[in-house]
C-alpha cells in the first residue's frame, strides 16, 4: 500500500499546479462564470483552451486524438486542480462522450470530435433526462426513426443542463419499442444548431440553468448514430461509471476557508463546533480516499462500480453536510444574501447552500447508488 | 498510489484467514464462559505463527514486519472476535521497544514473542476526587527505590498479565513503571463487562519498584502514553475494521436467505439501503485506518490520521452492528446468534483508547482549532 502520489506524479501535479497559478485572472473569471450558473462564459472557453492545449483535458488518449497516452492517475491530478482552482473537474466531452466515442464510434467520429475535445474547442450537453424518465432512465421515449438514409428525431428532454453553450447534444433516443426497455435506446451525436430544435431555460434553487429541449421532426445525418443501434443504453452506463469518478479537492478548498474564518471569528473555542469541523474533515478524507480508490483502479485498467457509486454518493453527501454545518456555524447570519454587510464570507454560503442539492441528484441519485451499492457490490437481488 | 496488498501481506493474511477459519469458531463464545477470558493454547500457536513478533526486530525473536502488518493481522482477529490480551501486549511491548533500554528489552521482548508473557497498561486512575494514586519517593539518591500506591482502572487482561506498563505520578511528573503483575502488593479485580473482555482494577499497596524499572525518563510518562494511546487506537480501529467486514457479510447473507412477504428481503430497497451504508462505512473505517498504518510504517507522524481512523470507527461500529441486529431482525437479539456478540464487543471496542467525541478532539487540534 502507498498513499502518495509517485515522485513523477508529484512534479506533475506541481506543474498543473503552477499552470493554474500563473493563469490567476483567467482562473478567477472562469470560476465567476461558471458559479453564475450560466454555464461556460468566454473565460471558461478560454482556460479550458489552454489546459486543453498542453493535453491535460484527456491525456490518457492517444496522441492522434490530443491526448498525451500518460497514466490515468495523471488524469486524477488535473481533475483535482481544475477542481480546486475552477469548480470544474471535467468537460462531459473529456469525461463522457469522448470515452465513448473512442471505445465504440467509427474513424470519421474519431477523427471530427475527438481531437476538438481534448482541444477543449467545444463541449457535449447530456441529452438523457426526460419528464418520464429519470432515475429510470431505460423508460426514455423520445423517438428516433431509421429513414434508411437519415434519423427523424422528435421529442422533448428534461433538465439536459449545458445544451445553451454546447455545440452536442450527447441524446440518448428510442429506436425501438422494446420489453425490456433498455434494449431499443441508441446514443446520437447531434449538433445543437440542426434546424427543430428548440431550447427553453429552466432554473434551479441554486440559480443554475437547465434546459428543456424539444425536438420537432428534427433530421439528423446516419453518422450520428454512436456504435451499434439499440446498444446505447449499455454505452450511456459505461459513459456514467466514467462520470462517477470525483474529487474532492473543491470541497477542501471550502472546508480550509471555513476552518480559517472559524479561527478568525473565535468560534474554534466551542466545542460543538470543534466536533463537527472535526467530523468533517474525517469525512472529507474518507471521501478522498475513495476518490483515490477509483483513480487507482482506473490506473490498473480495473472498472469501478459499486466503488464508483459509493463516491459518488459520497462526495455528494458530505458536500451537503459542509455546507449545514457552515450555515450552522453562520447561525442567523448565514441566511442573509451577497451584498449586506453582515454576510458571513461574502454571502457564498447562501448560494452553495441552494445549489448543493443539485449534486444530490444529478449523475444519479443517493437512493440509486444505494441500489448499485447493494446489488452490484453485495450481490443483493433486484427482486 | 497503491491500494493493494504486498505479496508477503497476501500471504500472511491468507495463512491469517486459514487458522482464524479453523481455530477462531466459537472462540469468543466459548471464551467468554472462562476466567481467563482467552485462549492460553490458542496464544501459544498464534506465537508460533509469529504474530506477537509482527512488529519486533528480528533480533528479539520477531519477524520485523511493520505496522500495517500488524493492523491486516487484527482486522483478521476483529472478524473472528479472537478474545484476549493481543492489543495490550503488543501496545505495551512496542512502548519498550520504543522507549525502554536495553535490558528491559532483552528481559521482556523475547518472552512476549515467544508467547510467554502478556503484557498490560494501567493508565486510568479512577476520578480524581476519589482515591488518587498516592506515590512517596523513598530512599531517592540512596536506593533509588520508589513506594507505589494508587487505583487503576480497566487495565486489560490484568488478572492474566505477567508485566503491567503502571502510569504514576511523581514530583518529576508522571513517569512509567514497569511492574511484576505478581507482586504480592498489587491486587487486581476483573470486572464483568458488556465484552467479556476482563478489565480489571488494579490496585497497588506500598509496592516497591526499583528506579531500573522505569521505563523511559522519570518525568517523561506522558510522551510515551501519548504514543501508547496512538497504538492502541488504531489497533482497535484495525480490530473494529474486521469486526464490522464481518457483520456486514453476516447481514448480506441473511438478507439473501431470509424470506418475507414471499420475497426475500434483500430485495427490498429498505434492507439494501441499509446494506449499502453499512458497506460505505466499513469501507471509510478500513481505508481510513490502512492510510494511517500506512503512514506510521513509513515513519510519518500520524497522530491526526489515528484519531481520524479511531474516531470514525468508533461511530461506525455502533451505527454498523446496530444495522445489521436490525436486518437479522428478532434473530438479531437472540443470544445464540453471533450478531449479539458483535454488538456487545463493539461497544468495548468504541470505548477502549477513546471514543470518537474525543478523538474528534484530537482532531480538532490538529487541525489548529
Amino acid at each position: 500500500m502507498d498513499f502518495r502520489f509517485s515522485p513523477e506524479e508529484e512534479k506533475f501535479n506541481q506543474e498543473v499546479r503552477d499552470f493554474f497559478i500563473a493563469e490567476e485572472q483567467t482562473v478567477k473569471e472562469a470560476r465567476k462564470e461558471w458559479d453564475s450558473g450560466l454555464g461556460y462564459g468566454p473565460a471558461c472557453w478560454e482556460i479550458l483552451k489552454k489546459i486543453g492545449a498542453r493535453g491535460w483535458l484527456c491525456p490518457t488518449w492517444p496522441k492522434e486524438y490530443g491526448g498525451l497516452e500518460t497514466s490515468y492517475m495523471n488524469r486524477y491530478i488535473v481533475m483535482e486542480q481544475m477542481h480546486y482552482f475552477l469548480n470544474i473537474y471535467s468537460t462531459v466531452g473529456a469525461g463522457m462522450a469522448g470515452p465513448v466515442i473512442l471505445h465504440h464510434g467509427d474513424e470519421e467520429q474519431k477523427t471530427r470530435f475527438l481531437l476538438p475535445i481534448a482541444r477543449g474547442e467545444v463541449e457535449f450537453a447530456l441529452g438523457y433526462t426526460e419528464p418520464q424518465a429519470g432515475s429510470d432512465l431505460a423508460a426514455l421515449s423520445i423517438k428516433a426513426e431509421d429513414k434508411g438514409d437519415h434519423f427523424v428525431i422528435d421529442g422533448a428532454k428534461l433538465f439536459n443542463t449545458r445544451v445553451h453553450y454546447a455545440q452536442y447534444h450527447w441524446l440518448g433516443a428510442r429506436t425501438a419499442v422494446t420489453e425490456p426497455k433498455h434494449k431499443g435506446i441508441s446514443l446520437f451525436i447531434v449538433d445543437l444548431k440542426t434546424p427543430g430544435i428548440t431550447i427553453s431555460p429552466i432554473w434551479t434553487v441554486g440559480g443554475m440553468r437547465t434546459n428543456e429541449v424539444f425536438y420537432d421532426n428534427v433530421k439528423v445525418p446516419k453518422n450520428a448514430l454512436v456504435g451499434e443501434k439499440n446498444r446505447g443504453f449499455y454505452y450511456i452506463l459505461e459513459a456514467l461509471d466514467y462520470e462517477r469518478i470525483s474529487s474532492v479537492s473543491a470541497l477542501e478548498r471550502g472546508f480550509q476557508e471555513v476552518l480559517e474564518y472559524v479561527k478568525k471569528t473565535g468560534k474554534n473555542k466551542d466545542p460543538l463546533i470543534r466536533q463537527k469541523l472535526a467530523g468533517l474533515a474525517i469525512e472529507i478524507e474518507t471521501a478522498r480516499l475513495f476518490a483515490l480508490r477509483v483513480a487507482w483502479m482506473l490506473n490498473r485498467d480495473k472498472v469501478p462500480n459499486y466503488e464508483a457509486a459509493m463516491l459518488k454518493m459520497l462526495v455528494s453527501e458530505t458536500e451537503q453536510n459542509f455546507v449545514n454545518t457552515t450555515m450552522q456555524i453562520f447561525g442567523p447570519y448565514g441566511v442573509i444574501q451577497k451584498g449586506s454587510k453582515w454576510t458571513q464570507l461574502s454571502g457564498e454560503y447562501e448560494r452553495i447552500y441552494r445549489d448543493s442539492l443539485e449534486n444530490l441528484i444529478t449523475r444519479g441519485t443517493s437512493e440509486i447508488m444505494r441500489n448499485l451499492i447493494a446489488q452490484r457490490g453485495l450481490g443483493l437481488p433486484r427482486r | 498510489m497503491n491500494f493493494d496488498l504486498s505479496e508477503m501481506q497476501k500471504i500472511l493474511l491468507n495463512s491469517a484467514k486459514g487458522f482464524l477459519g479453523k481455530e477462531g469458531k466459537n472462540l469468543a463464545r466459548e471464551m467468554e464462559k472462562t476466567d481467563d477470558g482467552y485462549s492460553p493454547e490458542l496464544w501459544q500457536k498464534m506465537a508460533e505463527l509469529g504474530w506477537m513478533g509482527a512488529v519486533f526486530p528480528e533480533n528479539y525473536g520477531g519477524i520485523d514486519g511493520s505496522f500495517l502488518d500488524l493492523v491486516l493481522l487484527l482486522e483478521e482477529m476483529g472478524k473472528a472476535l479472537v478474545p484476549g490480551p493481543f492489543i495490550s501486549s503488543m501496545v505495551s511491548g512496542l512502548s519498550i521497544l520504543r522507549y525502554g533500554d536495553d535490558s528491559q528489552k532483552d528481559k521482556y521482548l523475547p518472552r512476549l514473542i515467544e508467547g510467554n508473557s502478556i503484557l498490560s497498561h494501567a493508565f486510568s486512575a479512577p476520578d480524581p476526587e476519589m482515591d488518587e494514586s498516592i506515590v512517596e519517593e523513598t530512599g531517592s539518591g540512596k536506593d533509588g527505590n520508589y513506594l507505589l500506591s494508587g487505583t487503576r482502572l480497566f487495565v486489560p487482561f490484568a488478572h492474566v498479565a505477567d508485566l503491567i506498563i503502571h502510569a504514576a505520578d511523581t514530583d518529576k511528573g508522571k513517569t512509567l513503571f514497569l511492574l511484576d503483575a505478581k507482586n504480592p502488593g498489587i491486587n487486581c479485580i476483573p470486572f464483568d463487562s458488556i465484552a467479556a473482555d476482563k478489565p480489571c482494577e488494579v490496585s497497588l499497596k506500598e509496592v516497591k519498584v526499583h528506579e531500573g524499572n522505569i521505563l523511559g525518563k522519570i518525568g517523561k510518562g506522558e510522551e510515551i502514553v501519548g504514543k501508547m494511546q496512538e497504538w492502541g487506537a488504531l489497533c482497535h480501529s484495525a480490530f473494529i475494521t474486521g469486526m464490522l467486514e464481518q457483520v456486514l457479510r453476516m447481514s448480506v447473507d441473511y438478507a439473501k436467505e431470509r424470506e418475507q412477504f414471499g420475497r426475500k428481503i434483500g430485495s427490498f430497497q429498505a434492507i439494501q439501503h441499509q446494506c449499502a451504508n453499512m458497506s460505505t462505512g466499513v469501507d471509510q473505517v478500513k481505508f481510513l485506518t490502512y492510510e494511517a498504518a500506512w503512514k506510521l510504517s513509513e515513519g510519518i507522524p500520524a497522530r491526526k490520521e489515528i484519531s481520524m481512523a479511531k474516531a470514525w470507527a468508533s461511530d461506525a461500529s455502533r451505527r454498523v452492528c446496530l444495522l445489521g441486529v436490525k436486518i437479522h431482525g428478532g434473530t438479531g437479539v437472540s443470544e445464540e446468534h453471533d450478531m449479539q456478540l458483535y454488538f456487545r464487543k463493539a461497544k468495548a471496542n468504541e470505548v477502549a483508547f477513546g471514543d470518537g467525541d474525543l478523538h474528534r478532539e484530537i482532531v480538532a487540534c490538529e487541525l489548529g482549532l
